[in-house]
């Protein structure tokens, strides 16, 4: 069964006859199967999916699979890395500008819950089906989300931590990713960005108390 | 100290004798707490009868005729871990204490239980998510009604403006985090920030504050009773 899909693949994409540079060639090739893995899980679950599904997916040869990831694990896992890092750079612009940082922190959110929203696959790869690779997700987990953390601390000023809470942004990029998780198990990603105001409101209750985060959750701006 | 747990209680308990089940509960015991100590080691996935069956020094046999598989048995101990986290946190406080105050103490109380017994927070809070994603929801179910009761049977009407499922969601996250970074032992160090969570939804951003900085001074241990 496998072999077939691998022979359609051959007859559909014959190899050597695009002209193209090999390094070029394997880019977009680990490209499409980056893309294929983050479909075909997110569809099949990764216990489901099988290294053929991947190959199916995005038109690639097993050899070329081979030659770029060791097993669907390892593909799923590049695939996780990359999609982290474009939320990454997503929250990061959303967390700079001139306005208050309250503001900024509801400018974030909606990024972050657009991003969400306009990738229902990577969602639910990256929040559900992650954690079913086993051990290794865990610490991608830890990873990813030190690395939110860390931004939502670089972006705070010293005043807005309260002495009593000095772990907070735990507890806020918590708030949002919890609510996202849930979201996204009842397969609800797409409305996502209806969650802005309750979630600018409780993200920023434990910073700033409830009236101000009230007030920046509806977006009236002081 | 309290009794270990919820099963066979109904057994002699006015008979001076050695009461008959002695043997299979302690049985029962043992296999309950090579489970925890052989999940939290490997995962449940990885443990198997034969690994508790060796950690608890009895057959295969005596295994079956308490639990009918690895799930059964899992199960039993999962309810024994909770029962233990509930009985902790009961007991943490005294009955006249408002609710925020006996909320505070409770949950100080079973992050100390959690860092206490490692292995009793991978499998309740990590491997137990593993084996059956919906045990978060039972937990939920569990947790909030039981927080918010405190305020309802003090007649005190909730002030909070906080979801409280996003309180739940907070503490979920936090805990996996803790878990997953190893740091379970560490968790008394996070009381302020759980304490508020715990409270922030009943009582409002003012009283979570107040209660996180007495978590955060209070000394470890709980000396309150």
């Amino acid at each position: 069964m496998t072999d077939n899909a691998d022979d359609l693949r051959r007859w559909r994409l014959p190899r050597g006859r695009h002209g193209l540079p090999r390094e070029l060639v394997a880019r977009s090739q680990r490209e499409r199967l980056l893309a294929a893995v983050v479909r075909v899980t997110a569809a099949k679950g990764y216990e489901g999916m099988s290294v053929a599904d991947i190959l199916e997916q995005a038109g690639v040869g097993r050899q070329s699979f081979y030659e770029l990831f060791a097993d669907k694990r390892d593909c799923l896992l590049a695939a996780h890395d990359v999609l982290v890092d474009d939320l990454e750079a997503t929250v990061a612009v959303a967390l700079e500008g001139p306005q208050p940082w309250p503001e900024r922190v509801r400018a974030t959110l909606a990024a972050v819950l657009d991003w969400f929203a306009a990738n229902p696959d990577a969602t639910r790869v990256t929040l559900v089906e992650l954690a079913a690779i086993g051990p290794i997700a865990r610490e991608r987990f830890q990873d990813s989300f030190h690395r939110f953390t860390t931004l939502l601390d670089e972006g705070l000023d010293a005043p807005q931590v309260p002495a009593e809470l000095p772990n907070i942004t735990s507890l806020a990029a918590g708030t949002a990713l919890a609510r996202i998780y849930e979201e996204t198990v009842w397969g609800r990603t797409s409305d996502l960005p209806k969650l802005l105001p309750e979630l600018t409101f409780e993200l920023l209750v434990p910073f700033v108390g409830e009236d101000v985060a009230r007030s920046t959750a509806d977006g009236e701006v002081t | 100290m309290q009794k270990q747990g919820s099963f066979d209680s109904d057994r002699g308990v006015l008979d001076p004798t050695v009461p008959l089940d002695i043997g299979a509960r302690s049985q029962r015991e043992r296999i309950v707490e090579a489970m925890i100590e052989i999940c939290a080691e490997k995962s449940f996935a990885a443990t198997t009868i034969a690994d508790i069956v060796g950690r608890a020094s009895i057959s295969r046999t005596t295994f079956y005729k308490h639990f009918v598989d690895k799930r059964a048995c899992f199960d039993a101990t999962l309810d024994l871990c909770v029962n233990e986290l509930r009985s902790v946190a009961g007991t943490s406080h005294d009955a006249t204490d408002p609710p925020a105050e006996a909320v505070r103490k409770g949950t100080v109380a079973v992050l100390e239980l959690l860092a206490a017994k490692p292995a009793l927070a991978q499998v309740a809070l990590g491997e137990a998510v593993t084996v059956d994603p919906a045990i978060v929801e039972r937990y939920r179910d569990l947790l909030l009604p039981a927080l918010e009761g405190r305020w309802l049977s003090a007649g005190e009407s909730l002030r909070g403006s906080s979801d409280p499922r996003i309180a739940f969601g907070r503490l979920q996250i936090l805990f996996f985090d803790q878990l997953a970074g190893g740091r379970v032992k560490q968790l008394p160090e996070l009381r302020p920030e759980i304490v508020y969570i715990a409270v922030l939804p009943f009582a409002g951003h003012e009283e979570a504050l107040r209660q996180a900085r007495l978590a955060a001074t209070e000394m470890s241990s709980d000396a309150g009773d």
